[in-house]
This record gives structure tokens, C-alpha cells and sequence, in this order.
């Protein structure tokens, strides 16, 4: 253990827990719990907006489940791409240009991910702020914003403890 | 090594459960959180298929396998879903507060059963 601390960049080691498998599971239940809390706060907004409690004059549209989309395709295109292929230029067994590929499916991933977040604020912001919603129906927005946000924190999640997988394995090989 | 105990032990729990749920939906004249029922069954099964799919793959690859990861997020969708689904039903005003709670507690009751059971049992059916 103390060659492989020789390499390390920051003064504190990282915990010995991070590569365990049980904390790789977790993550993924996690992931997927967070996922489930995000979907449901949207289906809570869309749900409250018909319930015989919205006095007000606010509705949620089609329009309030664009960025939630996105943000759902942006996650489902991050997790679909082989971690491995990120970095196979530098072997050459793999063909002309893959990671270059899968850092533009990538890129597109985030753009889509960012694109929900920042769609989420602008729906808040033009449809609900900026028209003086009261409280009951400014929480379209705030929901709309949370949910994003936290399908974002899901995808995090995954990213890491999938990557947290290959320490794993390295560490094994070791 | 589970003995009859434990089988007594985990049916009563299981029916205290759904007396709870059912409790729940007919107390107050709305079925709704019957709802919740469904979700725990169907909870364990991406589990199940998963790990069924993946398991021809040799030693190297277990534990690594993205379909088993797949599996174990469906199933954290779904173990959360079955909490959220009462309480945005209560908020909406479509279920009454004390159905949710009794639904939430008899769904988390269902949903324990059947995991240990399925850990309790489990090595019993690879012989």
C-alpha cells in the first residue's frame, strides 16, 4: 500500500472505504434512489397544479417538462458510454479516433444535462417569477428546478461509484 | 439453518403488512395506496433478472457487470418510489395523511419480508 501512496497527488490518502464493492452498490442504489425523488417531485408539481388545491390561475404544461427531458436524456447518454473508450487513444488496439467519438457523445451528455438545469431556472424564472406566482404555484418552478438538479446529482453519483469500480479492479490486479 | 421460526415469524410480518395496507385503502374509502403494494412486489425482480442474466459470465467480470448495476438502480428506483408515490398522493390531497403513513409503514413491512426472506433462503437454493 505505502508504493502506491508514493504516487499520490493530494496530502490526505483517500479513505480506504471509497474502493470497497459495498460502497459501489450503495452508490448505485443511490443513484437510482435519487433518480425515483426526482421524478417524483416533477410528478408531484404536474399532479398539484390538477388537484382541486391550485387555486391559482398556473398550470403545468408541456412546456414545464422540456428541461426534465433533457436532463433525463443528458443522464441516460453519460451512463450509456464505456468508460474504458475514454482513454483509448492512448492504446492501439482500438480504432482511429473512438475516444474522440465518446468524448463528443460526451460533451453532448453534458450539454444536454446543463441544458435541463439552466431550463429548469428559465421556467421558474420567465413563467412562474417574473408573473408573481404566490407560494402554492411558485412550486411548479421550485419543484421543476429540484428535480433537475437532483437528476444531475443521480448521474454524479453514478459516475463516481462507476468509476470507483475501476480502482476497484485495479486495485485487485495489483 | 433458518428454522420454522422464522418462516412463522416473517408470514406474520408479511400479514401485518398488508392488513396495514389494505387497512389503509379501505378505512377511508379510496384505493389508491393499494398502489404501493404493486411496487414492493415488483421491487426485488430487476434483481432477480440481472443477476440471472449476468451470471454466465466468468470470474473476472462479476461484480463489474453493467447489467447488474442496471438492476440495482431500477431497484433503488423503485424501493423509493414506493414512499414517494403515498406522500405525493397525500400532498395532492387524493389520499387522506393517516393512509399514507399506515401505507408507507405497511409497504416497508411487505418490502422487508421479502428481502429476508430471500436472504434467509438463499443458499438453500444452490444444492
Amino acid at each position: 500500500m505505502a508504493d502506491i501512496s508514493g504516487h499520490r497527488l493530494f496530502k490526505f490518502p483517500k479513505p480506504q472505504w471509497m474502493n470497497s464493492a459495498n460502497t459501489r452498490t450503495a452508490g448505485v442504489y443511490a443513484a437510482g434512489a435519487l433518480f425515483s425523488i426526482a421524478l417524483f417531485v416533477f410528478i408531484d408539481a404536474a399532479t398539484f397544479s390538477k388537484s382541486h388545491l391550485n387555486g391559482s390561475d398556473f398550470h403545468v404544461n408541456f412546456v414545464d417538462w422540456i428541461p426534465g427531458i433533457f436532463s433525463v436524456l443528458g443522464m441516460l447518454v453519460i451512463n450509456s458510454i464505456d468508460k474504458s473508450r475514454l482513454s483509448a487513444d492512448n492504446f492501439s488496439y482500438s480504432g482511429d479516433g473512438v475516444a474522440w467519438k465518446a468524448r463528443v457523445v460526451l460533451f453532448m451528455g453534458f450539454a444536454a444535462m446543463a441544458g435541463g438545469l439552466a431550463g429548469g431556472v428559465t421556467v421558474l424564472v420567465l413563467k412562474y417569477y417574473v408573473r408573481e406566482a404566490s407560494w402554492p404555484a411558485l412550486w411548479f418552478g421550485v419543484g421543476n428546478v429540484v428535480a433537475n438538479a437532483l437528476i444531475m446529482l443521480s448521474s454524479v453519483v453514478l459516475w463516481v461509484s462507476q468509476n470507483m469500480e475501476d480502482d476497484y479492479t485495479y486495485n485487485l490486479a495489483l | 439453518m433458518a428454522g420454522l421460526k422464522t418462516i412463522i415469524v416473517l408470514s406474520f410480518i408479511l400479514a401485518i403488512g398488508f392488513l396495514l395496507v389494505i387497512l389503509s385503502a379501505a378505512l377511508y374509502k379510496n384505493f389508491l395506496t393499494l398502489l404501493v403494494v404493486a411496487t414492493y412486489v415488483i421491487a426485488p425482480i430487476p434483481n432477480w433478472l440481472c443477476g440471472r442474466a449476468s451470471s454466465q459470465d466468468d470470474f473476472m467480470d462479476s461484480g463489474s457487470s453493467s447489467i447488474v448495476e442496471l438492476g440495482r438502480f431500477m431497484t433503488g428506483f423503485l424501493v423509493v418510489m414506493g414512499v414517494a408515490l403515498p406522500v405525493v398522493l397525500a400532498h395532492c390531497d387524493l389520499i387522506r395523511p393517516e393512509a399514507m403513513i399506515m401505507s408507507i409503514i405497511g409497504g416497508l413491512l411487505i418490502y422487508s419480508t421479502i428481502i429476508s426472506f430471500t436472504m434467509f433462503f438463499h443458499q438453500e437454493e444452490e444444492f
